[in-house]
């Protein structure tokens, strides 16, 4: 890491390297949100001008029992797929980062692909799958003289089938970036391991896992980040449902700002989401073994 | 020193070009202002949303339009269907709202205070005459003025699969004539067990609308406002009997739960033949048509409880308050509604007409369209009413969710309805 | 081995339906039982899909967009990575912890000031509008700070030493040392811009500027879906993705950092 002094010209050279990015963030992005953000303090509708409520919308937010269970919902979503997506990303990658499997590389593109989809060929391509009349799962089973499973329409099961194709979907997307950081480990350490007479188990645990934790961090919390946002797949293979037992925040936030008609409030849940998401991000942040820099 | 001026001087060059870009872009945008002379060529912006085919069609009839007014172009574009609401709130709040754009009924209710009112632009007078009551009421905006012309009707009605009923010994066409729900469900069974081999198990599928389940709630007697439109009322005798009929149809298995409780889609069980009837409408029978090779099929008069009734509906042509072009743009607007293009486009588009001087000869399935124009003239005015009320449009998406939490048991009927009631409250004060 | 290819089976079984049913006529999609191959194979969603409206056109733009724009990301996310990654300097985690909260908010919320921005900057209607203002991807600068943690300090103080300034430092030791995170930046950034559907919603109101993903949501109507049209154009639509996804594959390169920590 290096630090320049201020009052010197190379201070900044880092602030050169940033500013690119960070005035196209800054116009496009920043700027629009904080607009955005500031409008959880008002009404608002579309058409008509933005009266200051202050913090009326939190207050209503409080109370408003709709969007504690798409807080809820969201929450076990969030925690179960992202847990689930480390630990099958991981696998795949460590499966397929060296030149050990046959056609490795095309492995690797068919993992890739589901997340290459849009979410609406996704939805409906598992639709056709899991649905209890029309899928292929319920067809197989019946066929063999059972009952349909009832996927999506159940509860739970519904939220365990949005789960699933989450992490069907997203899983090559996450290998990659394990990929990626695994190849950035020296062989050298496992071939030294190896010759100490460690086991793969051990290697994994001391050389690789600890080398791997600024791309595990990486990935826990782009999971996370989007686990949370998760909109478009669970809209297009249950529209929430049955019941509100796949309603997640997001969906709530647009029914809100556009069939409702109420930026204002949409804007105040989009912050307790931000909240929420942030606070997790933080714990992740400092749960983890700083930074993996090597010697 | 040397090597850091370098990294300077690269690092300004770049800083210096991106700037550059910004400018030249800059320069771009401003540019591209829209010129507002009436003789200078015209580019109408088209906004457009398609469930099957509609825009081809569109762009076909008005070729002689285009060709009569060589000034005149357009500019169509396709926005999905679900973010169409989205799209156009974006585009009138940042202050380009399209020349035109297709609207569907409760879009148009959402949007009724920002779309561009004809007077001064067009003959309102003569054009009030020439469109159905039931579809001209969406057009009106606070007001009173109209602000829209219908292109096309919709009705929802009853598909039904007539090989099924064959097959169970029942003439479809006859009964439906004075069937009631409960008749119906007693048809029905036998229906389902004669036809069980052949992979049928449901007697029928109702879309997951509000719009659709309104029909059946209409029919009971039921209604969502009260009297005078000016409060929620959807706590009401003949709701509450369609909920817990809708609910009972559910737990004896007539109806499928994957459709209500999941997201199957009602129009593709009916296709495969898993289900024997199917609440849609009248845009059905384009697909249906296409895709149905192996039952014989028809649209039959729909039950009733206390009354019949269908939900009206369809789409309508607007233009928007500070768009580009206005006069042009209704000029456009009034001549796709006309008799010629209107008939041509709605019989292509196997729609109904929403214009009172026309007869279209459909290509096909006359008899369909008749059972549907049929429905449309036995429904009550106030459904149109209710369902061009904007308050009432952003309640119905809760409704619906009530309803399903309602048919999943965690909630009784007199909850649902109260909770529905509370919710509308809030927006009709 | 074995595992894998329980896995890929599992992953590629939807992929193929939506492949296969392509090819089916629409009438043969809703029929039970269902069929995995079509019985009357026909190409008739292919031509609809692609002779039908401006396909060319959303072809060019998507493909325009999603080049220059991965361009543009790969350079300035590699630069804030490393300026993140490798230098300390005050304000450096505000502006991290920053740009990673902007991650967490959901466009929707956000997509009326957007509009009012880019249209203050004349970007609505332009290819520019959706090629520059996600460019700056949080997302491409974690991935790169992170990357850019695990090189070795020591690397870059030879470099100094040796005499080089900082952009010597950065072009001859950092950028060949980032081949796999460029490449993955790349990749990733190729993906978003080709599949990217709430930017070009936002900016794009002209049918000649519209991308090819705006054209495929436009075949799930209003009450009814264009099956046809919509699986074809969607099996033509992933098929550069992947191509792109192959080609790049050849910078996954084992053991790179060994062989720099070696020499």
């Amino acid at each position: 890491m290096t630090e320049f002094k201020r009052g010197t010209r190379q201070f900044w050279i880092p602030y050169l390297f940033l500013l690119p990015n960070v005035l196209i963030f800054t116009l496009f992005v920043i700027v629009p949100a904080v607009q955005g953000l500031a409008m959880s303090f008002t009404d608002w509708s579309v058409f008509s001008d933005a009266s200051f409520v202050g913090l009326d919308n939190f207050k209503e937010l409080f109370h408003d029992e709709v969007f504690w269970i798409t807080f809820r919902n969201t929450l076990v979503y969030s925690v179960l797929t992202v847990c689930a997506l480390i630990l099958v990303s991981l696998m795949l990658a460590l499966l397929l980062y060296q030149n050990t499997i046959f056609a490795q590389k095309a492995f690797r593109a068919i993992f890739y692909i589901p997340s290459l989809l849009s979410m609406i060929t996704v939805g409906i391509a598992w639709r056709f799958i899991l649905g209890d009349e029309m899928g292929i799962i319920n067809f197989i089973i019946r066929s063999c003289g059972g009952e349909g499973v009832h996927w999506l329409t159940s509860g739970k099961l519904a939220m365990l089938s949005v789960i699933l194709v989450s992490v069907w979907t997203y899983a090559g997307y996450y290998m990659i970036i394990f990929i990626s950081g695994l190849q950035t480990i020296p062989i050298e350490l496992y071939e030294a391991a190896y010759v100490d007479g460690a086991s793969k188990w051990y290697s994994f645990r001391s050389i690789t896992l600890p080398l791997l934790s600024p791309t595990t961090l990486v990935v826990s919390i782009l999971a996370t980040i989007n686990a949370f946002k998760a909109y478009e797949l669970i809209l297009t293979m249950t529209k929430g449902g049955p019941g509100y037992a796949t309603k997640f925040i997001v969906q709530q936030v647009y029914e809100v700002a556009f069939m409702e008609d109420r930026m204002g409030y949409a804007s105040a849940m989009s912050i307790v989401l931000m909240l929420m998401i942030g606070i997790i991000t933080l714990i992740q942040f400092k749960g983890s073994r700083g930074e993996g820099e090597h010697e | 020193m040397l090597k850091e001026t370098r990294v300077m001087k690269k690092a300004l060059t770049i800083c210096l070009l991106l700037c550059c870009v910004l400018a030249q872009i800059l320069a771009n945008g401003a540019s591209e202002a829209p010129a507002k002379k009436a003789e200078e060529p015209v580019t109408l912006s088209v906004l457009w949303f398609n469930d099957g085919n509609e825009s081809e069609i569109f762009t076909s009839t008005m070729q002689d339009y285009l060709a009569a007014h060589p000034n005149v172009k357009i500019d169509l574009q396709i926005i999905a269907f679900a973010d169409y609401q989205q799209k156009l709130k974006m585009m009138i709040s940042g202050g380009n709202p399209p020349d035109v754009a297709r609207m569907a009924t409760a879009d148009l209710t959402a949007l009724i205070d920002t779309v561009l009112p004809l007077e001064g632009y067009a003959d309102v007078a003569s054009l009030e005459k020439q469109f159905v009551p039931s579809m001209l009421a969406y057009a009106y905006n606070k007001e009173n003025k109209l602000a829209a012309l219908p292109t096309e009707a919709t009705a929802n009605g009853m598909l039904v699969n007539k090989t099924a009923f064959k097959n169970a010994g029942v003439d479809v066409d006859a009964v439906s004539k004075t069937w009631t729900w409960d008749q119906w469900a007693e048809i029905m069974k036998k229906v389902v067990a004669a036809n069980a081999s052949k992979g049928m198990k449901y007697g029928l599928a109702v879309d997951f609308t509000p719009h659709r389940f309104s029909t059946i709630m209409y029919q009971y007697g039921g209604h969502f406002l009260n009297d005078q439109q000016t409060a929620m009322q959807f706590d009401n005798p003949g709701t509450i009997a369609c909920l817990e009929w809708f609910k009972k149809m559910h737990d004896e298995n007539l109806i499928p739960k994957s459709v209500w409780l999941g997201s199957e889609n009602p129009a593709e069980l009916f296709q495969a033949g898993v289900v024997a009837c199917h609440i849609g409408g009248s845009w059905n029978v384009n697909t249906y048509k296409k895709n149905i090779a192996n039952f014989e099929w028809g649209a039959v008069q729909m039950p009733k409880a206390a009354t019949r009734s269908s939900v009206p509906g369809g789409k309508l042509i607007a233009s928007f308050k500070g768009c580009a072009h206005p006069q042009e743009a209704v000029n456009f607007m009034v001549a796709f509604a006309d008799k010629d293009h209107s008939s041509n486009y709605d019989k292509q588009t196997m729609n109904i007409s929403a214009r009172v001087d026309t007869n279209i000869q459909y290509a096909s399935n006359a008899a369909d369209f008749n059972v549907f124009a049929d429905e449309l003239k036995v429904t009550p005015a106030f459904t149109a009413n209710e369902w061009k009320n904007p308050n009432l449009s952003k309640v119905t998406g809760y409704a619906k969710e009530q309803i399903v939490q309602y048919l999943m048991g965690n909630i009784d009927v007199k909850t649902c309805v109260t909770n529905v009631d509370k919710k509308g409250a809030g927006f009709f004060k | 081995m074995l595992v894998v290819i329980l896995f890929a089976t599992v992953a590629l079984i939807p992929i193929l339906w939506v492949a296969l049913s392509s090819f089916k006529p629409q009438s043969e999609l809703f029929s039970i039982p269902m069929r995995v191959f079509p019985q009357r194979w026909t190409l008739e969603n292919y031509a609809a899909a692609l002779l039908r409206g401006s396909f060319p056109i959303y072809f060019r733009n998507t493909v325009i967009v999603s080049v220059v724009s991965t361009v543009i990301t790969v350079i300035i996310n590699i630069m804030a990575g490393y300026a993140l990654g490798k230098y300390v300097f005050p304000g450096r985690n505000t502006l991290f912890s920053l740009m990673l909260a902007t991650l967490m908010i959901p466009l929707q919320v956000i997509m009326i000031p957007i509009f009012l921005q880019l249209k203050r900057f004349g970007l609505l209607n332009s290819l520019w509008g959706i090629i520059i203002p996600p460019a700056a991807t949080p997302t491409g600068v974690f991935l790169a700070r992170q990357y850019m943690t695990t090189i070795p300090d020591s690397l870059i103080e030879a470099a100094r030493i040796d005499g080089g300034g900082e952009w010597f430092v950065f072009r001859k030791i950092i950028i060949p040392l980032s081949k796999p995170i460029i490449a993955t930046i790349a990749i990733f950034s190729f993906m978003w811009r080709w599949n990217d559907y709430l930017w070009p919603l936002i900016v794009i109101s002209k049918n000649d500027k519209q991308t090819i993903q705006q054209a495929l949501a436009g075949f799930v109507g209003q009450l009814q879906i264009n099956w046809s049209n919509l699986l074809a154009m969607t099996t033509i639509t992933i098929l550069p993705i992947i191509i792109v996804f192959l080609a790049f594959q050849n910078f996954f390169m084992q053991g790179i950092s060994a062989g720099a920590v070696k020499g």
